[in-house]
């Protein structure tokens, strides 16, 4: 087998999780102005609903996966009702400390209820994969980018191509004018919100026989969610997607060619070369800010 | 502490350097008298040296958080570097208590500054997440490089310093060493808050933009804050390290960083008393909730939320209710010397424009504009709307770079350089969208313009005091000295902005449409005031659309359109220009001002 | 009936009571000008009407029914438009969605219907037409002021509220825009209308009302305002105006 084509088919896979969470993370940042910091935690929590459906509650995998996203996406919901709606008046600084908070007190209540143990969740299909020109494609894996690329493109086509998709860039642009439109503003975050909680849990559910379902998992993968994004571009789309497949390869190869235990540092170089060499990212910021 | 607490209440930026210092004197006898009282060892001894030490830790969340509203995440990897410095240093490599404590800061200031360097550029939340994966790479480190850590295992048998004399292997004067430098410690952060560098990190926490346009080196700032920080946070770790003689990496981990920045929250972000009142709380509750010992960081998670919802300032905040408020600033000031020593009209040129162009990809902004603003006058900048204004001003201000030409302030080029070093040339400015600092108060906002480098009294506090409130008195503000900036009506925030500029001695003031939101009375009150400052020899270069404004004061008037310099010149000539009313009146002018 | 009724109208922001029994009335079809100094209540008269005040007492009715309470969201569905001051375009979208945009609070309408009358508005500002496609953020201060009016007209709202629509603008655009307001009144929608430049204001307006710190001072038409010594040297300016009208 050949390690180079073997590898890079590995990095593609994690950086397509990488690339939906950072996805559900910018469109919050777009939608609300909210820099969520307990963004992992929603694929945690996916992982976990997962876990409770299906193997404590014994309901067919295909069933529990469509119930346990929907469960997100009344998570997100809940969510933006605690951390965001009570603080959306005043300013960037406390809803970031308020979802710091929330990604604690999510972590820590499950830890309390199923301990530290990881548990495990089967994969999408039972056949484990198949070779194609000596380079094996794990079947949890193609799984996975083919899930990223049809959310893209429904992602893509809701918001450049909707009018609901232009509602809900209206609002996240300027919410006052929005409801003097009429544009239901606090449906259209709570919208984006459970959205986003969803997208995160789908990427927590499609990871977690990759990753095992860990409390620790949430941390990891809003690291990788912002690192992302640095890399991307902080709040453009398409550059949180390619900076989340571009941390899914150099970490891939990292951990074969350099050391295990630190493949997380290497993302958070990646990270800081692209601070300290282009700020902006690939893609820049999209609105400049007229002095 | 109380009396340092009455001090604090008047709010006055007082300039005296001992202010407080008899307060800090009966502090320290205070804890030291304390820390006989704890016995040698034990439960009691461990509480008191876990809150002083962490105390030290949030005192530098209060600085970069609080005053500098920059959110770090890495609290607690800071404190680990400082306790690893004292605990390796003593241990492995045999090196005084004292020299492996500064070893310890040393390391925790470096990692802080280089993390800064590289994320401070940008806004607030690029330094939490920056900080969040370092406190994780520590902890990886920590962990895993057994050779140099000790691994999981954590270090044994750390010494406490040895000072003839004073006993300090002992628990309870061991206890009393951290509890002076926490009370030094208190003293200086409280004291920073009104000095010129905390104005400046309050400066940035309000409104970035506006404090490069005071001079004041943003970035720098942010920097320093987190700077100061990371010592705290390291200086704390290395006395913690001592107190407890074992560390391990999981007492240095995330969770750690949200345990005091829960306790910074809760106390009170704004002030050091705050972080004292938090620290202390948080340390003893848990001991008292041991029940919630599986889940107590959870409880801290929704505590933050639930601070963040009910109680912004934090418990210290709610005393701010039962203080006094501040007696207005009587007293003569000296007059504001507003430029008159540089003499009447002359033909010097305060700034010089030349061949000025700006090209956004295809679209030519400005394209070759040239402009002489002489000293002593008012020249108004006036044109139609998407003509190249606001272009021509952020270029001008050094927030966009230009494309071609070059810009001059009383004869020394400035043209690639940053706002903030314009602002050191003698460039002052106001904003179209007013841009003060909200959270302090009018006479802060002044005295940070006031504190303009560059400006003659800048170093000295007293005189910036005063400079601040002749420049109040200018504007007939001085009688809202001490109100928060924000309760004031919207034209009044004009004058502060106003105010704050003409604090710093400009040699050019630049006003950026200050009609702009005025009613016809307000519009005339400010043209009285411009005549003033004109009177008094100041140079300015004002943009509005108001003809009546412009008519009133201006000696010389450049019209842009397209770009382009369509026409330069006195009032009456380039208000009747044909291209002019063509392009900008569209209609002749009736003779207003008469 | 007025088509819209203030009666005793008190608005507050936090402990700030910024209207204190202010009362008006706008009959349909005409164009209501809203005079006075800064922080006298003009624009929080506006944004009462609109919902965007939620400490809101008294009397407020439009077309006979009472807006006090209701969102934002709700009162533009009853055909009240407002085009609040600083224009407030959005930045990302092109001027085309912002437009189409303006037809939100018609539930009826249809994607169809809002992409065709965007089309009649963009012929309506021949301005905007050729900016059809270009981001908010790019355009210049009149040409936000053109679109922010037409996303207003988008509504078909039988009451268009415009908050200083002369706001920063070159004189010869604020002539252009005045123009506008009188073209739309002429097709029959009624306008209230917020203003710094009385001069503008008062000379396209029906009539106008002066408040003082929340309440009313003075009502009248534009001769009869003008001709108030009290009024003028008040609060429409003094002698600068009146050399600057004559």
């Amino acid at each position: 087998m050949s390690l180079v084509p073997q590898l890079l088919f590995t990095g593609f896979g994690i950086g397509a999780i990488y690339a939906l969470v950072a996805l559900g993370f910018v469109l919050l940042i777009r939608a609300a102005s909210v820099v969520n910091f307990a963004q992992g935690e929603f694929s945690m929590l996916g992982a976990y609903a997962m876990v409770v459906l299906s193997g404590l509650l014994g309901v067919p995998y295909w069933v529990a996966l469509p119930v346990a996203v929907l469960v997100m996406a009344g998570f997100g919901v809940l969510f933006a009702g605690a951390t965001y709606w009570p603080l959306r008046h005043r300013g960037q600084l406390p809803v970031i400390i308020s979802t710091i908070g929330a990604s604690i007190f999510l972590a820590n209540t499950v830890l309390a209820l199923y301990g530290p143990s990881p548990e495990v969740l089967p994969g999408l299909f039972d056949t484990p994969g198949f070779e194609v020109g000596g380079v094996f494609m794990d079947s949890q894996y193609v799984a996975i980018m083919v899930t990223a690329a049809a959310m893209l493109l429904l992602q893509f086509l809701i918001f450049e191509k909707t009018l609901l998709g232009k509602k809900l860039q209206a609002t996240s642009q300027d919410k006052e004018m929005a409801s003097l439109l009429g544009i239901p503003v606090a449906l259209m975050v709570l919208i984006t919100f459970a959205y986003s909680a969803a997208l995160g849990g789908l990427a927590g559910i499609l990871v977690a026989p990759v990753l095992f379902v860990s409390v620790g998992m949430g941390t990891i993968i809003s690291l990788k969610a912002f690192a992302a994004n640095i890399i991307g571009g902080f709040g453009n789309i398409p550059g949180a997607i390619l900076g989340g497949l571009a941390l899914g390869i150099v970490e891939t190869f990292g951990a074969a060619y350099v050391s295990v235990p630190y493949k997380d540092a290497l993302a958070f170089g990646l990270l800081l070369l692209f601070l300290l060499i282009r700020p902006q990212g690939l893609f820049g910021e999209k609105i400049a800010e007229k002095a | 502490m109380s009396t340092t607490t009455m001090a604090a209440a008047t709010g006055i930026p007082q300039a005296r350097a001992w202010r407080g210092l008899p307060a800090l004197a009966a502090a320290i006898v205070g804890v030291l008298a304390l820390s006989t009282l704890v016995p040698e060892q034990g439960y009691t001894l461990n509480i008191f040296m876990q809150a002083a030490t962490y105390s030290i830790a949030v005192a530098g969340l209060v600085v970069v958080l609080g005053y500098c509203g920059q959110i770090s995440l890495a609290q607690a990897a800071f404190f680990g570097l400082g306790a690893y410095g004292v605990a390796l240093g003593t241990v492995d490599f045999g090196l005084p208590f004292f020299v492996a404590l500064l070893a310890g800061v040393v390391s925790a200031t470096v990692f802080g500054v280089a993390l800064g360097l590289a994320s401070l550029r940008l806004g607030g939340h690029y330094l939490a997440m920056v900080t969040i994966s370092f406190q994780q790479i520590l902890t990886l480190v920590l962990t895993n490089w057994a050779g140099l850590t000790h691994g999981p295992d954590g270090v044994k048998n750390i010494a406490r310093p040895s000072v003839p004399g004073l006993r300090l292997e002992s628990g309870d004067h061991y206890l009393g060493l951290c509890l002076v430098t926490l009370m030094g410690i208190t003293w200086y952060i409280w004291r920073l808050k009104t000095t010129r560098l905390g104005r400046a990190m309050q400066a940035v926490r309000d409104n970035e933009i506006a404090a490069s346009t005071c001079g004041i080196d943003i970035f720098a700032t942010k920097v320093l804050a987190f700077g100061i920080s990371a010592v705290l946070g390291g200086l704390g770790g290395g006395l913690f390290a001592g107190a407890f003689a074992y560390i391990s990496p999981d007492q240095f981990g995330f969770g750690e960083s949200i345990v005091l920045l829960t306790m910074a929250l809760l106390g009170g972000v704004q002030s050091p008393f705050g972080a004292l009142l938090g620290t202390g709380l948080l340390v003893i509750l848990p001991e008292w909730l041991r029940f919630l010992r599986q889940v107590y960081l959870a409880v801290y998670g929704a505590a933050v939320i639930l601070i963040m919802v009910f109680l912004p300032d934090g418990l210290w905040g709610l005393t701010h209710r039962l203080r006094r408020p501040a007696p207005v600033a009587a007293g003569a000031v000296a007059p504001l010397p507003l430029l008159s020593q540089r003499g009447t009209e002359t033909a010097e040129i305060a700034m010089a424009i030349n061949g000025l162009a700006k090209h956004f990809g295809g679209l030519k902004a400005l394209d070759g504009v040239d402009m002489a603003v002489r000293r002593g006058t008012v020249h108004a900048l006036i044109g139609p709307n998407g003509s190249g204004k606001t272009t021509f001003i952020n270029v001008v201000t050094g927030l966009y770079r230009p494309t071609a030409g070059r810009i001059a302030i009383a004869g020394q080029d400035v043209t690639g350089t940053a706002p903030h070093q314009r602002t050191r040339r003698g460039l002052a400015r106001t904003f179209q969208n007013i841009r003060v600092f909200r959270g302090m108060t009018v006479l802060e906002n002044v005295m940070v313009g006031a504190e303009r480098p560059g400006n003659d009294i800048a170093e000295q506090p007293a005189l910036v005091v005063e400079r601040a409130l002749a420049a109040l008195d200018f504007v007939g503000l001085r009688g809202d000295a001490h109100r928060m900036v924000g309760t004031l009506s919207y034209g009044t925030q004009r004058y502060v902005e106003i105010a704050r500029a003409l604090a710093g001695s400009p040699q050019v003031l630049l006003l950026d449409e200050p009609a702009a939101g005025l009613n016809l009375s307000e519009k005339h009150e400010l043209g009285l005031l411009l005549r003033r400052l004109k009177g008094h020899g100041l140079t300015i270069l004002i943009v509005d659309h108001d003809m009546n404004l412009v008519e009133q004061v201006a000696d010389h008037i450049t019209v842009l359109n397209f770009g382009r310099r369509i026409a330069d010149g006195g009032p009456r000539d380039v208000l009747s220009h044909p291209d002019v009313i063509a392009a900008y009146l569209g209609e002749p002018r009736q003779d207003a001002a008469a | 009936m007025p088509l819209l009724e203030l009666g005793g109208l008190v608005a507050r922001y936090g402990a700030a009571e910024v209207l204190k029994d202010l009362s008006l009335v706008v009959e349909e079809g005409e164009i209501v000008a809203l005079l006075g100094s800064n922080g006298a209540g003009k624009s929080t008269t506006l944004r009462a009407i609109s919902g965007l005040v939620p400490n809101v007492a008294g009397r407020l009715d439009f077309a006979g029914r009472s807006l006090i309470g209701m969102k934002p969201e709700a009162i533009v569905r009853l055909g009240v438009a407002h085009v609040p001051e600083g224009r407030r375009v959005f930045p990302g979208l092109t001027v085309r969605e912002n437009i189409l945009l303006g037809g939100s609070n018609r539930r009826g309408a249809g994607r169809r219907v809002l992409e065709r009358e965007t089309d009649e508005m963009l012929a309506f500002f021949p301005d905007l037409k050729r900016l059809e496609h270009a981001l908010g953020w790019t355009l210049s201060g009149g040409q936000l002021q053109m679109v922010a009016v037409a996303r207003g007209m988008m509504a078909k709202p039988r009451l268009l509220l415009l908050d200083e629509p002369s706001l920063g603008l070159a004189p010869l655009v604020v002539q252009q825009v005045f123009r506008i307001i009188a073209e739309i009144r002429q097709r029959g929608t009624t306008v209230l209308l917020v203003e710094q430049n009385a001069h503008m204001a008062l000379s396209v307006a029906d009539r106008g009302y002066v408040l003082e710190t929340g309440s009313l001072l003075v009502s009248g038409k534009p001769a009869e305002l003008w001709s108030n010594p009290d009024v003028r040297a008040a609060y429409l300016g003094g002698k600068t105006v009146a050399a600057a009208v004559g």
